[in-house]
């Protein structure tokens, strides 16, 4: 499982928190105890410092059981065989709650009229859970505090100062390298960023420049091809035409004239590639797609006639969009004639056209191909067969430029290609 | 009918020259611009062909040049360079035809024959070959004055065969050539077959002379002899 960044890290917050506070909880109930029972020991002998200055000077034997009546808290009581001060813990019984009561005690000798006699105060303690209660709760609302206020930060923060971050990120995923794209901008007011969006603009770059000198190569080494193209074609088409030559020549330059053909049209459609992707053919206009079919209809039926291929259509008439035609027309073209090509002798081709989806179905090969490698330059099937291997990569392009979805299917034995516009 | 050839590929350039040779055309060869422009000076051409990447320029400071000049040549680019705004800024600049190399000889002649004709159009667009004469405007062919019913792509494929004749075409040069734009799409070309098939069978038929030949493994052959 992943989480966002800033979760695992308040989390992580939140956990250490959470461990300080239950740690120092019964620390700091014991610390609260300790500093309240020396309170209460201060409070017992400065009692008692009072009751030796003021009160025992005044006090007669007579007077012990008055005292004792009406303090509470302050008793003498016979002597006990004690010599010093002590202090301690101890519990009595409040009969109004029905209760055990925890009391500090000091317990002293004192004379009365020269007689010996333990001098007995007390002070009432909190509860030992009372206390508990309390430090409990108030540590309960520091964590749900600290919980809250971590919730809120973080989205506050996410919202923030990580908002940069995300805007990156969102434009690194839409990132296409043969579409425009802004650079990222190197001022987001933290350093780490400024960073990142430097090292990725520098990225970018390095990528895009390498991408415009293949393109450019492959644009440049197809012109080049050309001319030499046009002699080899010429020559050959000069030597034909001598009278003199025996059948076994007559081959040879038959077989040279289907390679020049060959290599004319594979740098053809190489240049058209990189037409394509160099965008030259951005104007755009409404299609009819029927219309634009049975205008090309003819030149396939010819080519279909040729190995004995059906062909059928059901072209909705109302299908458009908007494309470049000649784009269009090639992107058709080359769909149509692979199903030629691929196609058995007596086999059939059919085009389904519904309003945003063409679908050509050709019978062939009785398996599936294999469709990872389908649309790349120069994967054909058969690589000494008739195409060029760039039929597919043109039409994959053509629709990923349009922002159209290809896909390939084998079904029934039948091979669909279909285009959702 | 005489034609100037611009280019200064020599080797390209020999070998158009020796394949327009015959055919009723004279022709004539300048390796660069200044050259193309003193000729043009001098002579009056049916038909110039024009490359566009010239040692001492680009073709289309020619093309200016002519229309100061006033000439009402006809002119056929012939350049490696393809792309719309060349073939729209030739266009503009007075071109009359455009044909991307490389390119099958036979299709040059097949293009510069159109062109004369659509220079020279008197009202008629009518080709003649001894019983055979077509119509290019009307799309109509008659073999001894009798109409013959025959298909776009037949006639097509007949005017080609008659503007290169004595020559021998391969199976390519004609199914690029019916082809049309859709020429660098062919893989195969074999269709052509049912179309030569048709033609000959229709032109036999119709009392026509056997002129279409089959040249073994090579393609076909108009015999005018």
């Amino acid at each position: 499982m992943t989480d966002k960044l800033l979760h695992k890290t308040s989390r992580t917050y939140l956990v250490f928190a959470l461990l300080v506070l239950t740690i120092s909880a019964p620390l700091f109930y014991y610390i609260t105890d300790r500093l309240y029972v020396d309170d209460a020991d201060e409070a017992l002998l400065l009692r008692k410092e009072e009751f030796l200055q003021y009160a025992l000077p005044g006090l007669k034997t007579s007077e012990i059981p008055i005292w004792n009546k009406f303090n509470r808290d302050i008793k003498i009581k016979k002597a006990a065989p004690i010599l010093n001060d002590t202090l301690f813990y101890t519990f009595y019984f409040d009969t109004l709650h029905n209760e055990n009561e925890p009391y500090r005690e000091l317990n002293g000798l004192v004379e009365v009229e020269g007689k010996p006699y333990t001098y007995s105060a007390r002070i009432n303690l909190v509860e030992a859970e009372d206390l508990m209660e309390s430090i409990a709760l108030l540590f309960a609302f520091i964590i749900a505090l600290l919980m809250i206020g971590l919730y809120f930060i973080s989205r506050k923060l996410s919202q923030r100062i990580w908002k940069p971050f995300y805007e990156t990120l969102l434009q690194i995923e839409k990132f296409e390298i043969d579409k425009n794209s802004n650079p990222l901008s190197a001022n987001t007011g933290i350093e780490e960023f400024n960073r990142l969006h430097l090292s990725v603009n520098r990225l970018i770059e390095r990528n895009l420049s390498i991408y415009r000198s293949q393109r450019e190569f492959i644009e440049n080494a197809a012109h080049e091809l050309q001319t030499p193209l046009a002699v080899f074609q010429a020559k050959i088409e000069t030597f034909v035409q001598r009278t003199d030559m025996t059948a076994a020549q007559a081959e040879i330059l038959s077989s040279l004239t289907e390679s020049a053909s060959r290599l004319n049209r594979l740098n053809k459609n190489l240049l058209l590639l990189s037409k394509i992707e160099n965008e030259s053919y951005t104007d755009k206009q409404p299609i009819f797609i029927k219309e634009a079919i049975e205008k090309l209809l003819d030149f396939f039926t010819e080519q279909a006639n040729a190995k004995c291929i059906q062909f059928k259509t059901d072209l909705d008439g109302q299908a458009g969009m908007v494309a470049n035609p000649v784009l269009f027309e090639i992107l058709i073209s080359n769909l149509f004639m692979n199903a030629i090509r691929h196609n058995t002798p007596h086999g059939s081709i059919n085009v389904f056209l519904t309003k945003n989806r063409l679908e050509i179905s050709n019978t062939g090969a009785n398996r599936p191909l294999s469709d990872a490698k389908l649309f790349l330059r120069f994967s054909k099937l058969n690589p000494s067969g008739e195409g060029t291997g760039l039929g597919l990569a043109i039409v994959k392009r053509i629709a990923n430029l349009n922002g159209w979805k290809v896909e390939y299917t084998f079904e029934n034995n039948l091979h669909y290609f279909s285009v959702s516009f | 009918m005489k034609i100037l050839l611009v280019e200064d590929e020599k080797e390209l350039a020999d070998s158009i020259l020796s394949y327009l040779k015959g055919n009723e055309l004279v022709s004539e060869y300048a390796a660069n611009i200044e050259s193309a422009l003193s000729k043009i000076d001098m002579y009056d051409y049916d038909c110039i062909l024009l490359d566009l990447m010239l040692p001492d320029g680009n073709g289309f400071e020619l093309l200016k040049a002519l229309r100061k000049m006033n000439k009402t040549e006809g002119v056929i680019i012939i350049s490696a360079k393809e792309n719309v705004e060349t073939k729209i800024e030739g266009f503009t600049l007075g071109a009359d035809d455009f044909l991307t190399k490389p390119f099958h000889l036979s299709e040059l002649l097949a293009r510069i024959h159109a062109l004369i004709r659509r220079k020279n159009f008197d009202g008629k667009n009518v080709v003649r070959f001894k019983e055979i004469e077509m119509d290019i405007h009307a799309k109509t062919v008659t073999v001894n004055h009798q109409p013959l019913d025959i298909t776009k792509k037949e006639m097509m494929l007949l005017l080609y065969l008659v503007g290169n004749q004595n020559k021998v075409l391969s199976k390519a040069a004609i199914a690029e050539h019916l082809s049309g734009d859709m020429a660098d799409m062919l893989d195969n070309h074999d269709f052509i077959y049912a179309h030569i098939k048709n033609v000959k069978k229709k032109l036999t038929e119709a009392g026509c002379g056997d002129y279409l030949k089959t040249v073994y493994g090579l393609g076909y052959k108009w015999q005018n002899d």
